[in-house]
C-alpha cells in the first residue's frame, strides 16, 4: 500500500487500464487468427478502450503539467513557476517517461487509423502493431510517470534552458510521430510473412511507408534548424548520436519505399521489402537503445543517462529482432519471385537496384560509426568515431547517389540506348558544366569536389527537366518522385558549399571601436539589457563598402534559475550567404560600487549618489516582506554625468520570500550604460551597484562566420518534403482503389 | 548476356569490398578513444578526456580567443590542463562531467580540444530530490 499512497492513482488507473486493454486486444486478435469469428469485434473493441485509457494517461500528465502540480515527480523535475504555459506543456517531453508517453500516444492514435487500412489482414497486422505497443507500454508501467514526492515543493526544478526555445514545443512530438509510424509497415510485411500471404501488403503498406519518411524528415529538418538557428552549435547537423538514431531509420525507410516502388511496378524487390521494413523499425528501437539505455552517456551532447531501463530496451529490441529474423528466414523460400530479366547496365531497374544499395550502405556506415563506443568497448580503451569519419566515408556515397539520380529519370525498363540518353540530358549536361565552372571560378579548387558538383547540379537538373515533362503530361500526379530527387541535388549543393566553403572568424571587439573582418567593419555599438522575456542582446553593426550597414543582435545570458550563460547566434541571411554571428563571451568591464545612505562614488565619468532606499515601490516593503509576500525596494540614485548634468534613477530589487527568487532588472542610464541594484547590505544599510558601459569599455568576442549558399540545404529539403507529399496522395489513392477492388 | 551479366555482379562486389576498406581506414583514423591522463598526454593521437572541473580554474583569453581550465580525475586525482579555442558551453560552470576532445600539446602542456560535451542535469536532479524531499 505503500506504493499506492504515492502515486497519483488517476494517471496510474489510466495507464494500468491501458495495459489491460492492450493485453484484451491481443486476446482478440489471437481469437479471431486461430479462426474464432467474434475475436475481431472484441478485440476492436478492446482496441478503443485501450486507445482511450492511452488518451487519458496522457491527458492527466498534462492536466499535471498545466496545473503545475509539484507533488508529482515528472512535474517537479521537468517544470516551474517561471515558465510560461507553453514550455510548461512541453515540458511533457522533456524527459525519460514524457518522451515515451508521447511515443506512445501516437503510435496508439495511429493504430486507430492503421486498422481501417488493413483489409483482410486486420488479425495478423493489428496483432502485431499493437505487440510494438505494448512493448513501450511496459516500460511506462515500470517507469510510471505519475511517483509523487513525499513532500510538496513549492516550486519545480525547472525546464532545462536549452530546451526552452519555440523549436521545442513543436520538434520532439513530430520526430515521435515519425518514430511510431515507424513500426506500421513492420507490422503489414511480418503479418503477411506470418499468414503466408506476400500479395497485397506492399500496397497497403507503400503509404504509411511514405508518411513516416516525411513525417521523420520533417522532424529533422526542423531539428537542424534548431541546432542552427538557436542553439549556437555553429551548424545544422554535427552527427551526434541522437541525430544520427533519427537519420539512419529515415536512410532505411528511404531503401525501403524504393524497394516498395519496384515490387508494385515490376514485382522485383519482394524479398528484399520485408528485410527493409525490419531494418526501418529495427533502427528506431536500436537508436532508442543506444541513446536512452545510458551506454552512450558518455559520448553524446544530449544522450539521457540510465534510468534502469537498459533492461528493458535490450528485451524489446533483441525481442522484436528475434520475431522478424525468425519469420523472414522461415519464409524465405516460399516468398514468391519474378524470375529476373537480364538486367542491362543501363536501365532503370539495374540503377534502382544500385541507389538502393547505396543508401543501404550509407544507413549501415552511419550505424557503424553510431555504435563504436560498443564496437570498441571490449578493445584496449572505449572510442567514438569523430565526425570527420562520417563525412569522408558519406562524401563518395553522395556522390553515387547523385550520378545514379541523375540517369534515372530518362532510363526506361529496358535498355535505354546511350545516344538516346545523351540526347535527352543534353541540356542538364549542360546546365551543370556551367555550374562546375562557375564554381571553380568561385573559390572551389578540389578536383573531388568538383566532381560532387558537377553530379549534384545533373541530378538536380535532369530531374527537374523530367518534372517539367511529367507536369505538362499528367498534372501533379506522376511528378512527386522526380521533385524529390531535384531537392536531394539541391541539398548536396548546399552543403557542399556551406560546410566545404565557411569561412569562420574569431574577433574580440571594443564596444564603439570598429573592427575589420574580411570585407566587413563590426562595431559593436551596445549592450541592451533584458526587456520582458526579451533576454540581454549586443547590437552590432555590420557595414559593407557600397551596401547599406545592418545590425545583428546576438544574445548571451545568464539563466536565472540555473545561471548558465546561454548563447543565441543571429544569422543575416541574404539569398546567397548566411552571416552567422555568434558571442563566446562578454566583459561588461563593470566595477561595483557599495554606498552607504548619502554617500557618492565615482564609476568613470559618473558620480553616484545613493539618496535613499524608497520601501514604497509597491505597497510597503517592510510590511509585505512580513507577511512572506513578493516585496519590491528601490534605490534612488542622483547621477552626475561629465557634462555636469544630474539625473535621478531608482534601480528595483525584487525578492520573492516565498521561492527565494530575486530578481534585478537593470535599468538604462541616459546616455547608455546600465546600472542594477545588485544587492542590499543590511548591515550597514549600503546599496551594492553594478553598472556596465561607464568605466572599462565594454568587450564583446565573437565568431563571425560566412556559410555561403546554405539556403539550398533548407530549400532542397522543403522539395524533397514536397515530392512526397504529392507522391504519397498518389499512393494513397491507389491503395483505396485496391480496397474497392478487393471488397 | 550471361557473361555480361556477371561482369556486372563481379564489378559491383569488388567496388563494395574496396568501400569497405575504405570505410574500416576512416573509422580506425576517426576513432577518439578514452584515455587516462597518462595516456594522453602521450600526445600521439586524438583522444577523448573526462574529468570533474576544477573550480575556479576556468579563465577566457580575449587575446587568444581560448578558453583555459583545469579537469580533475574524480578516481585517481589527477589533474589536467585543456585549452579550447572557441565558444564556451552553456552550461560549462554548472557541469558534473567534462569530456574534452583533442589533442595533447607537448610544448603547452596543454590538452588542445576541439569539441567539449558538457554532461549537465537529468541523473543527478533525481539524486538530489531523494536527499531534499524525503
Amino acid at each position: 500500500m505503500d506504493y499506492l499512497s504515492h502515486i497519483y492513482l488517476p494517471g496510474a488507473v489510466a495507464l494500468w487500464s491501458a495495459l489491460i486493454f492492450a493485453l484484451t486486444t491481443m486476446v482478440g486478435y489471437v481469437l479471431a487468427l486461430s479462426g474464432d469469428a467474434s475475436g475481431i469485434s472484441f478485440a476492436r473493441r478492446s482496441y478503443s478502450f485501450f486507445a482511450l485509457s492511452i488518451f487519458l494517461t496522457a491527458f492527466v500528465l498534462i492536466s499535471l503539467l498545466m496545473a503545475r502540480d509539484f507533488r508529482v515527480e515528472y512535474v517537479y523535475q521537468y517544470s516551474g513557476m517561471d515558465l510560461p504555459w507553453f514550455y510548461q506543456f512541453a515540458a511533457f517531453w522533456a524527459g525519460q517517461k514524457g518522451s515515451f508517453m508521447i511515443w506512445l500516444f501516437w503510435g496508439t492514435m495511429l493504430g486507430l487509423l492503421v486498422r481501417r487500412t488493413t483489409g483482410k489482414s486486420e488479425p495478423a497486422v493489428m496483432g502485431i502493431y499493437t505487440l510494438t505497443l505494448l512493448g513501450l507500454l511496459l516500460i511506462l508501467v515500470r517507469e510510471n510517470p505519475f511517483l509523487m514526492l513525499r513532500q510538496t515543493p513549492v516550486d519545480g526544478q525547472g525546464l532545462n534552458p536549452l530546451l526552452q526555445d519555440n523549436w521545442m514545443v513543436i520538434h520532439p512530438p513530430i520526430m515521435f510521430i515519425g518514430y511510431a509510424a515507424s513500426a506500421i509497415p513492420f507490422s503489414f510485411a511480418m503479418a503477411a510473412l506470418w499468414r503466408r500471404k506476400y500479395d497485397g501488403w506492399a500496397a497497403r503498406a507503400f503509404p504509411w511507408a511514405l508518411g513516416g519518411f516525411l513525417v521523420l524528415g520533417t522532424a529533422i529538418l526542423m531539428g537542424g534548424y534548431w541546432a542552427y538557428k538557436t542553439l549556437g552549435w555553429g551548424g545544422y547537423w554535427g552527427w551526434d548520436p541522437v541525430e544520427n538514431a533519427s537519420f539512419i531509420p529515415w536512410l532505411f525507410g528511404t531503401v525501403l519505399i524504393h524497394g516498395l516502388y519496384m515490387e508494385r511496378t515490376k514485382g522485383r524487390f519482394r524479398r528484399a521489402n520485408y528485410v527493409f521494413t525490419f531494418l526501418t523499425y529495427i533502427s528506431v528501437l536500436y537508436g532508442t537503445f543506444l541513446t536512452r539505455s545510458g551506454v552512450l552517456a558518455d559520448f553524446s551532447v544530449h544522450s539521457f543517462v540510465d534510468l534502469g531501463i537498459s533492461g528493458w530496451l535490450t528485451f524489446l529490441l533483441g525481442g522484436f529482432m528475434l520475431l522478424g529474423l525468425y519469420l523472414i528466414v522461415t519464409r524465405w523460400k516460399e516468398i514468391p519471385t519474378v524470375p529476373s530479366e537480364d538486367p542491362s547496365f543501363l536501365s532503370r531497374g539495374t540503377f534502382l537496384v544500385m541507389g538502393s544499395i547505396t543508401i543501404l550502405i550509407a544507413a549501415l556506415v552511419i550505424t557503424a560509426g553510431t555504435s563504436a563506443p560498443l564496437l570498441t568497448r571490449f578493445m584496449e580503451s572505449q572510442s567514438q568515431v569523430g565526425p570527420s569519419f562520417y563525412n569522408r566515408v558519406n562524401l563518395p556515397i553522395a556522390m553515387l547517389v547523385a550520378f545514379l539520380l541523375s540517369f534515372v529519370p530518362y532510363l526506361t525498363w529496358k535498355e535505354t540506348p546511350g545516344n538516346v540518353l545523351l540526347r535527352k540530358m543534353a541540356l542538364p549536361i549542360a546546365f551543370s558544366v556551367i555550374v562546375t565552372v562557375a564554381a571553380a571560378v568561385w573559390r572551389v579548387r578540389d578536383v573531388f569536389h568538383l566532381v560532387f558538383i558537377l553530379l549534384a547540379a545533373l541530378a538536380l537538373a535532369t530531374n527537374l527537366q523530367k518534372t517539367i515533362d511529367k507536369y505538362r503530361a499528367g498534372g501533379f500526379k506522376a511528378m512527386g518522385g522526380y521533385l524529390t530527387h531535384v531537392g536531394v541535388g539541391i541539398i548536396l549543393l548546399g552543403i557542399i558549399a556551406s560546410s566545404g566553403y565557411d569561412q569562420s572568424t574569431k574577433v574580440t571587439l571594443t564596444q564603439g571601436a570598429p573592427k575589420q573582418v574580411d570585407d566587413m567593419t563590426l562595431t559593436f555599438k551596445r549592450f541592451i539589457p533584458r526587456q520582458g522575456r526579451e533576454k540581454e542582446r549586443m547590437e552590432i553593426e555590420v557595414a559593407r563598402a557600397g551596401r547599406s550597414p545592418f545590425m545583428v543582435y546576438p544574445k548571451l545570458f545568464v539563466n536565472d534559475r540555473t545561471r548558465q550563460t546561454m548563447v543565441n547566434p543571429d544569422i543575416k541571411s541574404s539569398p546567397f550567404q548566411d552571416l552567422y554571428v555568434s558571442p563566446i563571451e562578454f566583459d561588461p568591464g563593470q566595477p561595483r560600487l557599495e554606498l552607504a545612505q548619502g554617500q557618492s562614488g565615482q564609476i568613470g565619468d559618473m558620480q553616484i549618489h545613493f539618496v535613499r532606499f524608497n520601501l514604497n515601490m509597491d505597497g510597503n516593503a517592510v510590511a509585505a516582506l512580513n507577511a512572506g509576500h513578493s516585496t519590491t525596494v528601490g534605490a534612488e540614485l542622483a547621477i552626475t554625468n561629465k557634462e555636469g548634468k544630474t539625473f535621478s534613477v531608482t534601480p528595483v530589487y525584487r525578492l520573492n520570500p516565498a521561492t527565494g527568487t530575486v530578481e534585478t532588472p537593470p535599468t538604462s542610464l541616459p546616455g547608455g550604460g546600465t546600472i542594477t541594484m545588485a544587492g542590499i547590505n543590511t548591515g550597514s544599510h549600503a546599496v551594492q551597484l553594478e553598472t556596465t558601459g561607464l568605466a572599462n569599455p565594454m568587450k564583446l568576442s565573437i565568431d563571425v562566420t560566412k556559410k555561403p549558399l546554405i539556403q539550398l540545404v533548407w530549400g532542397g529539403l522543403y522539395v524533397v518534403l514536397l515530392g512526397g507529399i504529392l507522391t504519397m496522395i498518389q499512393r494513397f489513392r491507389q491503395a483505396r482503389v485496391l480496397e474497392q477492388i478487393a471488397g | 548476356m550471361k557473361v555480361k551479366t556477371n561482369r556486372i555482379y563481379l564489378f559491383g562486389i569488388l567496388l563494395l569490398v574496396a568501400f569497405a576498406g575504405f570505410s574500416f581506414t576512416a573509422f580506425k583514423d576517426s576513432m577518439t578513444p578514452y584515455v587516462s591522463y597518462d595516456r594522453a598526454k602521450e600526445g600521439d593521437r586524438i583522444v577523448q578526456v573526462a574529468g570533474a572541473l576544477v573550480k575556479g580554474s576556468y579563465s577566457y583569453a580575449a587575446a587568444r580567443e581560448s578558453l583555459f581550465f583545469t579537469l580533475q580525475d574524480p578516481k585517481t586525482k589527477q589533474t589536467l590542463r585543456v585549452r579550447y579555442k572557441g565558444l564556451k558551453p552553456a552550461n560549462f560552470e554548472d557541469a558534473i562531467s567534462i569530456v574534452a576532445i583533442g589533442h595533447y600539446d607537448e610544448k603547452a602542456q596543454e590538452l588542445e580540444a576541439n569539441k567539449l560535451l558538457v554532461k549537465c542535469p537529468s541523473k543527478y536532479q533525481g539524486a538530489e530530490v531523494e536527499k531534499t524531499y524525503s
